[in-house]
């Protein structure tokens, strides 16, 4: 057997075979906890340096055709594997005791999880990659086992299930309808011929996935689970898993459901322009630092969405001269823009997460109030000054400032939708960013503008470095965007006919 | 020649911001240094500027993001050169105010410094792109400078300030992006050179007047809340009371010139070619500016709430100048910028003064103080006689000029503004002057005496400044007369343009 030629999931292999080796010696050795933090970030580095040494190859199919190793799910690996890279080095500051090991296994899971939806191009691997990582993150959500952790992580099970169960519904439909599991052959099919059974499909897919992706009104289960989950854990799910909503989603929706554009396109207009507008109205009402980056997080998931209507409106469309980027079609800068906002979101959020880990993990100790609650961060910049500028670079490049990532996400993005005639839509995000900027300040009049509350904390190691590190991510890629432009406008193509 | 002139003047306040914030209690001897660099760079550029030359100066251009046509340019004009002076002289004056700072003095001074970095940028940007990053930078250290140094009502007045101008910056981003959008160049290529951009606006066939009204609409929005215009100004007064002196005096004598800086450098171009409406709904906010400012100013029992309106009031002979569209007004006008950029430093730091030494602002609660501090009062009163335009300083020929040169196109304005406004500008100034300075000292402040000898000097260094000005206008005004006339070129009066 000639392994050579796997050589493209060798990333997988790796991670996969770590995570079993990492229970198998949790169990042996007593209080490993650290040295498997330490093998599992050298493992995700590693499989980050096999993920990057083959960035943007033609595709390459295996296992019967079920997966593809191509410029998108290379783009969305390295994503995820970044978030898992940045969570895990956040935990060697947290998780070295006893069960540690179990965390780091069940991160490594999660993580093979959402690589393998990324390379699906098959329902049934998408949706057994899709479990592998949602039924490891529920686990992840109670790790804690604190009351607030076990609610949440209850309530990440329930809704988590009851999208699959429409996910599941959706794709046997399909399965029976067109009699095949590849995208590739449904889209074919179902241009052929669909019928009301193939819109009925399409709609309990749509649920499905704006369940997993926590659009507005499929996004109750999101600030709970964001704000009792651990911290940490919490930048995994918003950074990681509800962004492997959205790569499963483009393959489903943008391939194997063409056929139906026209009535996707309205749908994702409808939740888009609702997603974006209620999770900022919604955040500017909160109290509570982590429910406040979860509406934000729902209001970013909005922007993305926004992908789908351009794709919807624009399929198929001519070549423009678009920016300076040369001749092309408004739709592969629409899904650009939103791999760029992924992109740029997961770093932002991640980082922002891991600076409430920061801040909770000082305040638990000092009093039994919710430590995730703004006053809080009241001269957090006094009390912690890098967390507070990491968190302040994240603020303003969560709210789009240039230059920093946040920015030449939504600036490709809104410019596809002008591209593509949807200029009410880009006016709509462009002013629903205005608003975000309400809370963002509120966050930061807190950490720079009052008074501290409490004496100097102590800034954890692990937490600094992911800070600084995603810090420097996020506004690298808004100095120096030229390269991740063109590797998105690379990943987008795999979508659209070439 | 030292080239690149434009790029370290901006560069070095930038290291300067962060050798500050790290140097400690040394903080303001690195500020001083590092503001001290670009003033010198602007005078031997002054030495330099051909005066007579229609052309961008200085100017350097570098690829940044080509793929979406962004560029790194910079260069300065007859419009942008006397802000870019006027924000190194105030920078380098501020900085010397502030000596005292006991409170975070390293973050204080790397905030002034990054304020100088931001508005430096706006004053020489020549690509949009550029030019909105610089305007977005300017907000950051203001709110920071507002929401720690602040007064009581510091939170309020800081995320106000922010949001409020964020809010206008975005209407102004969307109309560049329309901008961007709907310009090509001959190669197909999209850029954001401002200057392209601009002259393209007068080609009927890429911009039909409809769209462009609508672009014109936001910009001007931008712009006008940025001076502050009525009914755009409520963000102002409160920023201004709670601000720090030294925010304050930023604030006004800088901030607002951004404003006044974006009508001439983006509305005037665009002016002939929209809706002819617009020359009287931007003359009409003008005209309620100047006389709305004046009165309002004359209504307040805070004196730094006084200098505030009157800072509302003076910005309006910058608009009014603008629209008015002649060589005499519009050259007023950008003198009336640079020349309400020094006094307004003057009155702020007056008003600084009294709160930190007295220990209020309320005008009824002093008098007399000039009994017990003689060489502020001098300074002072020097500084209210320039603003409320004594013939010899700069105050009086930039608005004597703005005045005479729009008698010609816009009489009624004109009369409307010397009638309602002259009189009410002297009272306000006189009577504030008067009431906290003069008349028999109060016993609680028999103790009160002269402040520092760097705040008495920074206040004396600008009303020679103005004194100089006013007397040698030509200094200035040859420099401004050349855009001027660059900026009458396509269309010569309002005449030509129909509008009367």
């Amino acid at each position: 057997m000639d392994f050579t030629h796997y050589a493209p999931l060798w990333g997988e292999a790796l991670l996969t075979i770590l995570a079993v080796l990492i229970v198998l010696l949790g169990s042996l050795m007593k209080n490993s906890g650290k040295l498997m933090g330490y093998l599992s970030a050298a493992g995700l580095v590693a499989a980050l340096g096999l993920v990057a040494s083959n960035l943007t190859l033609k595709p390459a199919l295996f296992f019967f055709d079920t997966i593809s190793v191509d410029a998108l799910s290379q783009f969305f690996k390295a994503v995820f594997l970044v978030v898992s890279l940045l969570v895990v080095i956040a935990s060697l500051s947290k998780y070295t005791g006893k069960g540690a090991d179990e965390y780091y296994a069940l991160v490594l899971f999660a993580t093979v999880g959402m690589m393998v939806v990324s390379s699906s191009i098959d329902i049934v691997t998408l949706f057994v990659g899709f479990e592998l990582a949602s039924l490891s993150t529920y686990a992840l959500a109670a790790f804690d086992r604190t009351k607030k952790n076990l609610e949440a992580a209850m309530k990440y099970f329930i809704f988590g299930s009851v999208a699959s169960a429409f996910m599941l519904f959706g794709f046997s439909l399909l399965y029976g309808m067109t009699g095949s599991t590849r995208l590739a052959d449904i889209a074919v099919a179902s241009l052929a011929d669909f019928g009301p059974a193939t819109l009925v499909a399409l709609l309990f897919v749509i649920v499905g996935f704006a369940f997993k992706m926590a659009l507005v009104p499929f996004h109750m289960w999101a600030p709970d689970t964001y704000e009792g989950a651990p911290p940490l854990v919490s930048a995994l799910l918003a950074a990681g898993s509800k962004k492997m909503g959205f790569a499963a989603a483009f393959r489903v929706i943008i391939i194997a459901l063409v056929a139906l554009r026209m009535e996707w396109y309205l749908a994702f207009a409808i939740l888009a322009s609702l997603t974006m507008t209620l999770g900022n109205l919604a955040a500017c009402w909160q109290n509570n630092v982590r429910r406040i980056l979860a509406y934000s997080s729902i209001a970013q998931a909005g922007y993305i969405a926004i992908a789908f209507v351009v794709v919807g409106a624009a399929y198929g469309a001519d070549p423009v001269n678009v920016l300076n980027l040369g001749m092309l079609p408004a739709d592969q800068l629409g899904i650009a823009g939103a791999l760029l906002l992924i992109l740029g979101h997961a770093l932002m959020k991640t980082g922002a997460f891991i600076g409430t880990a920061q801040v909770a993990s000082n305040v638990s100790k000092e009093s039994d109030t919710d430590p995730d609650d703004i006053s809080n961060y009241a001269g957090l910049a006094k009390r912690a000054p890098i967390t507070a500028f990491c968190m302040l670079i994240f603020m303003f490049a969560l709210a789009g400032i240039p230059p920093t990532a946040g920015f030449v996400g939504k600036f490709v993005l809104f410019s596809s939708a002008i591209y593509s005639g949807l200029v009410w839509l880009a006016v709509l995000a462009i002013l629903n960013s205005a608003l975000s900027l309400v809370y963002y300040l509120k966050i930061i009049s807190y950490m720079y503008l009052k008074e501290p509350t409490g004496s100097k904390m102590p800034e954890k190691n692990g937490y600094v470095v992911a800070l600084v590190l995603t810090m420097l991510a996020v506004v690298w890629i808004g100095v120096f965007p030229e390269q991740f432009v063109n590797w998105a406008l690379q990943a987008a193509a795999v979508l659209l006919p070439q | 020649m030292i080239s690149n002139a434009l790029s370290l003047m901006i560069a070095i306040p930038l290291l300067g911001a962060v050798v500050s914030f790290f140097a400690g209690s040394k903080a303001k001897f690195v500020a001083l240094l590092a503001s001290l660099a670009p003033l010198a760079l602007a005078l031997q550029m002054y030495s330099e500027f051909d005066k007579t030359s229609k052309i961008m100066q200085f100017v350097e251009s570098y690829n940044w993001v080509p793929s979406i046509g962004v560029k790194y340019t910079v260069g300065v004009d007859g419009i942008g050169f006397p802000l870019v002076l006027l924000s190194a002289i105030v920078s380098v004056l501020v900085i010397i105010y502030s000596w005292g700072e006991t409170k975070k003095p390293n973050q204080y001074f790397a905030l002034l410094l990054l304020n100088e970095v931001g508005v430096l940028g706006v004053f020489t940007s020549l690509d949009f792109f550029l030019f909105y990053i610089f305007w977005e930078v300017v907000l950051i250290p203001m709110f920071f400078l507002i929401g720690s140094w602040g007064g009581p009502r510091k939170d309020y007045a800081a995320i106000k300030f922010f949001i409020y101008t964020h809010v206008a910056s975005l209407v102004m981003l969307l109309a560049i992006f329309a901008l961007y959008f709907t310009y090509q160049n001959p190669d197909e290529t999209r850029t954001f050179d401002m200057l392209t951009l601009l002259a393209a606006t007068a080609n009927k066939t890429i911009f039909p007047t409809s769209l462009l009204n609508i672009i014109f609409a936001g910009l001007l929005l931008g712009f006008l809340v940025k001076m502050p215009a009525f009914p755009f100004h409520t963000w102002l007064p409160d920023a201004h009371v709670e601000a720090p002196t030294a925010g304050s005096v930023v604030l006004a004598a800088l901030l607002l010139k951004m404003g006044g800086y974006g009508l001439f450098r983006v509305i005037m171009p665009m002016l002939p070619s929209v809706d002819k409406a617009f020359v009287t709904i931007i003359a009409v906010i003008a005209v309620i500016s100047i006389v709305y400012g004046a009165f309002m100013a004359l209504a307040q029992k805070d004196i730094k709430k006084l200098v505030a309106y009157s800072s509302v009031s003076h910005m309006g002979f910058v608009t009014l100048g603008a629209v008015a569209f002649t060589w005499m007004s519009v050259t007023g006008a950008m003198f009336q910028q640079f020349s309400h950029g020094i006094i307004t430093c003057v009155l702020f730091m007056s008003a600084g003064t009294i709160q930190h030494v007295v220990g209020t602002r309320v005008i009824a609660d002093l008098g007399g103080l000039a009994d017990r501090m003689p060489k502020f009062a001098v300074l002072m009163m020097a500084g209210f006689m320039a603003s409320l335009g004594l013939p010899g300083m700069s105050g009086f020929v930039a608005e004597f000029m703005v005045l005479t040169g729009s008698y010609a196109t816009l009489p009624t304005y004109t009369i409307i503004v010397v009638f309602l406004s002259v009189a009410s500008t002297a009272a306000y100034h006189l009577w504030a002057m008067q009431k906290a300075m003069f008349g028999p000292i109060l016993k609680k402040y028999m103790n009160v005496h002269d402040p520092h000898n760097y705040e008495l000097f920074s206040m004396a260094m600008i009303i020679v400044l103005a004194l100089v000005f006013g007397i040698q206008p030509g200094l200035m005004t040859d420099i401004m007369g050349t855009a001027a006339t660059q900026l009458m070129e396509p269309v010569k009066t309002l005449t030509q343009m129909g509008v009367i």
